[in-house]
């Protein structure tokens, strides 16, 4: 395929993957990354680096939009991230030695069983629209671990306390190996313990996701540039196209239901949790 | 004390960070990310005019970003007016940003007096650094 094509095309799927990580709090790189492998054939570390750009451009487009919108909470965010860099680091560690080892195929599959193990907890949650009966931990009330948006969808401001930090934190830590093995910023882990075990309000939690994913991803991107897994041929349409889409996707989420965010969460992780599966064992 | 323990009597948790540190982290992502997009796409369009008719294919299997990775190459590719020099150095500011993000906020914890978050947010930033300048190079 003709280069300037390539790039056209590659900047256009960045849109998409901008657009769905800026509501979801994936970051992008979870779209950008089976869309390289499976339709450019290109090959899993390089895909893996661009994903890297894909979140890094999302986490910067949509937390200058949420933080400003004050959706982001800073506090609890810039906490978790004690967690979720360490993790990054051995992550991204473990690629290099597993691509190596020519363990493509299995972190493929990996990735794909990934993602799949997020579905029921979301599920039990389908309908809900703000956590109840939220119970603070000590460390939550000590640190000041609370905050408040205005909530546009629902027409009124809308008053939150985090809950499990201890839970949370191992979660995120988890989330820093994923993000920095896969490239996909494991925004996806980073909303499960924000939503799941903080008991945030969606829309704060997906929001809080994107601000995170940026300082993951440059965690594990110096490990990934000295391999020469980022390629800005590739990178750089990804981080144009993907700032277009999360800055779309950032003015629509304020407007939209916690309990819509979460509806268009779940399919998108199915989805790409089959088509990975399915590559991963060689089927197109 | 344990990390959960209880909070002692008379604590009083720390309030909202003023509305200055809110809009000083929007401004370094905005000015990070649109500085990095707007290099990124003219160094772009300046390479595909370089190589007309190139395939994608070629553009995979090769990465000019390795040749840039130290400040000398970096430096004399950019003096020069490569196209790669300037793709590489844009997917630099983009990396740097989320850096530049987390001083930001230990700097107001820290004006603020909140030691915790301080002491959490410098530790984030030396983990970063460490991670991009050391730990990143040995692993490989």
């Amino acid at each position: 395929m003709d280069l300037g094509l390539f790039v056209l095309i590659l900047a256009l799927a960045a849109v998409v993957a901008g657009f769905i990580g800026s509501l979801t709090g994936l970051g992008g790189g979870v779209v950008m990354i089976p869309v390289l492998v499976i339709f450019f054939a290109v090959p899993f570390p390089i895909a893996v680096g661009a994903g890297s750009v894909t979140i890094l451009a999302t986490s910067a487009t949509t937390g200058a939009a949420y933080v400003h919108d004050r959706l982001t909470d800073l506090r609890i965010g810039m906490f978790l991230e004690i967690a979720t860099v360490p993790g990054a680091l051995l992550g991204a560690g473990l690629t290099v030695v597993l691509t190596h080892a020519d363990l493509d195929q299995a972190l493929l599959i990996a990735l794909g069983f990934v993602l799949l193990a997020i579905v029921p907890g979301s599920i039990a949650r389908w309908n809900e629209e703000l956590p109840s009966g939220v119970v603070p931990d000590a460390r939550s009330v000590r640190l000041g671990f609370s905050g408040s948006y205005r909530d546009a969808a629902l027409g009124r401001t809308i008053e939150y306390q985090a809950a499990d930090t201890d839970t949370a934190l191992g979660v995120m830590f988890g989330a820093g190996v994923v993000s920095g093995m896969f490239g996909i910023g494991a925004g996806i882990f980073k909303v499960l313990a924000l939503d799941r075990y903080l008991r945030l309000p969606m829309k704060v939690a997906t929001a809080t996701s994107n601000f995170m994913i940026g300082v993951t991803a440059a965690a594990g991107a110096g490990v990934l540039l000295a391999a020469g897994y980022i390629n800005p041929l590739i990178a750089a349409p990804v981080a144009v196209g993907t700032v277009v889409g999360a800055f779309s996707g950032s003015r629509i989420l304020p407007s939209l239901h916690n309990r819509t965010v979460r509806w268009i969460f779940v399919p998108v992780i199915v989805a790409l949790a089959v088509e990975t599966i399915l590559r991963g064992v060689g089927l197109p | 004390m344990t990390p959960t323990s209880p909070p002692p009597a008379g604590h009083r948790a720390p309030g909202p960070l003023p509305d200055v540190a809110y809009a000083r982290m929007t401004l370094v992502l905005r000015v990070g990310l649109l500085t990095a997009v707007a290099i990124l796409l003219v160094a772009l369009g300046a390479f595909l005019l370089e190589h007309p008719g190139e395939s994608s294919n070629a553009a995979i299997a090769t990465n000019p970003l390795v040749e840039y990775l130290s400040l000398p190459t970096l430096a004399s590719g950019l003096t020069s007016g490569a196209p790669e020099a300037y793709l590489a150095l844009g997917t630099f500011v983009l990396i740097a940003t989320p850096l530049v993000r987390v001083a930001t906020g230990s700097y107001y914890f820290a004006e603020g007096r909140e030691r915790v978050m301080t002491a959490v947010t410098l530790t984030v930033l030396v983990l970063l650094v460490l991670g991009i300048l050391v730990i990143g190079p040995l692993i490989h």
